[in-house]
């Protein structure tokens, strides 16, 4: 067990890599990743590089999750479309929900975005609710899986669990 | 010495297990010309990601991983320096093949000519890092390199212009990742 129930059932379903940077609606993930043994979690410095170590990870025979906020997904746009649509690797992602009319004022135009963004490149996104993480999980890793694509769960402040 | 007789050069110096992640442009099609390898992942986009995608093998595999990188590639992800100089893995080892220019558009200058790579990597936290100019003494070099601790990277000067171009590599890309992790993955 560790801090997060969704970080658990990750694993559960065959995670075996993180990379990714913090977002404060996603405290409980990080907190479990932190406990992670070597090898297994990169506290990467920008959203870009963790998705790309990802698909190294990947050609390496792991299943390769990495986790940001929204924000993150603009940084991340070249490598997702040359790099992991491009060659088909796969990619669970979990992305915090910001950008909602009451958040910050620097969440609020990509936020209010993000779903538009996913469409346009024709990533598979998902809401997560609070008490489904294990579905979830398992929705992510076999989304990635099956089309060998991006997937994401977007994961708003009360569904860091 | 042009960059391409670098990328054969490393190449031949490698041990049949080890992983190459080959930089997007030139500089795979140069490693796929030199030396066609099931362990080598060649990049077609996605530049200034070398370190990160070389990063993510070396965390996984146990093997020596080989990044064929560029000096402007690094310079576009500079933060991958920090990363691999941060989590330090032994089995990774950094080449940077440097023109001193974007020499695939045009040869418009780089900020490479300005920016000391190799300090920039030790001060990152790689065990080792040093620069040297390609000739005669290249090979010794490389062979330096290689024998390092790792995270080791090797800033290598190579010639800036651009004679005889290598053709593009023959697979789709999904070709390209599926064999090279069929190749890490398969007993």
């Amino acid at each position: 067990m560790s801090a997060s129930r969704r970080l658990d059932a990750l694993l559960e379903a065959g995670v075996g890599f993180v990379a990714g940077v913090p977002c404060s609606y996603l405290k409980k993930l990080f907190a479990g990743c932190a406990e992670l043994p070597a090898g297994f979690f990169l506290p990467a410095v920008r959203e870009d590089h963790a998705v790309a170590a990802c698909a190294g990870a990947w050609l390496g025979g792991r299943r390769a999750l990495a986790a940001m906020q929204n924000s993150g997904l603009g940084y991340c746009l070249e490598v997702l479309t040359s790099l992991h649509l491009m060659y088909r690797i796969p990619l669970p992602m979990v992305v915090s929900d910001r950008g909602a009319p009451t958040d910050y004022e620097e969440h609020r135009i990509l936020g209010q975005g993000t779903r538009r963004l996913l469409d346009l490149f024709g990533i598979p996104w998902r809401e997560a609710h609070t008490g489904e993480h294990e579905a979830e999980a398992h929705w992510l890793v076999e989304a990635s899986e099956r089309e060998r694509t991006p997937a994401v769960l977007l994961v708003g402040k009360e569904a860091d669990v | 010495m042009t960059r391409a007789e670098a990328v054969a050069l490393t190449l031949s110096s490698l041990a049949d297990g080890d992983i190459v992640v080959a930089a997007d442009g030139a500089i795979s099609r140069e490693a796929y010309r030199a030396l066609d390898r099931r362990r080598t992942f060649y990049m077609l986009g996605s530049m200034g990601q070398v370190a990160s995608i070389a990063l993510g093998l070396a965390m996984t595999r146990t093997e020596r991983v080989v990044a064929l990188d560029g000096d402007g590639n690094l310079l576009m992800g500079f933060g991958g320096l920090a990363m691999v100089g941060g989590l330090k893995p032994a089995n990774l080892y950094h080449l940077v093949l440097d023109n001193g220019c974007y020499a695939t558009t045009g040869g418009q200058p780089a900020l490479s000519r300005m920016v000391d790579l190799a300090a920039a990597a030790l001060g990152a936290g790689y065990l080792w890092a040093r620069r040297s100019s390609s000739g005669e003494h290249t090979r010794g070099a490389v062979e330096s390199w290689l024998a390092a601790r790792g995270p080791a990277l090797l800033n290598l000067a190579v010639d800036a212009g651009e004679t005889d171009p290598a053709p593009r590599v023959p697979m789709t890309p999904e070709e390209m990742a599926t064999r090279a992790r069929a190749a890490l993955t398969s007993a």
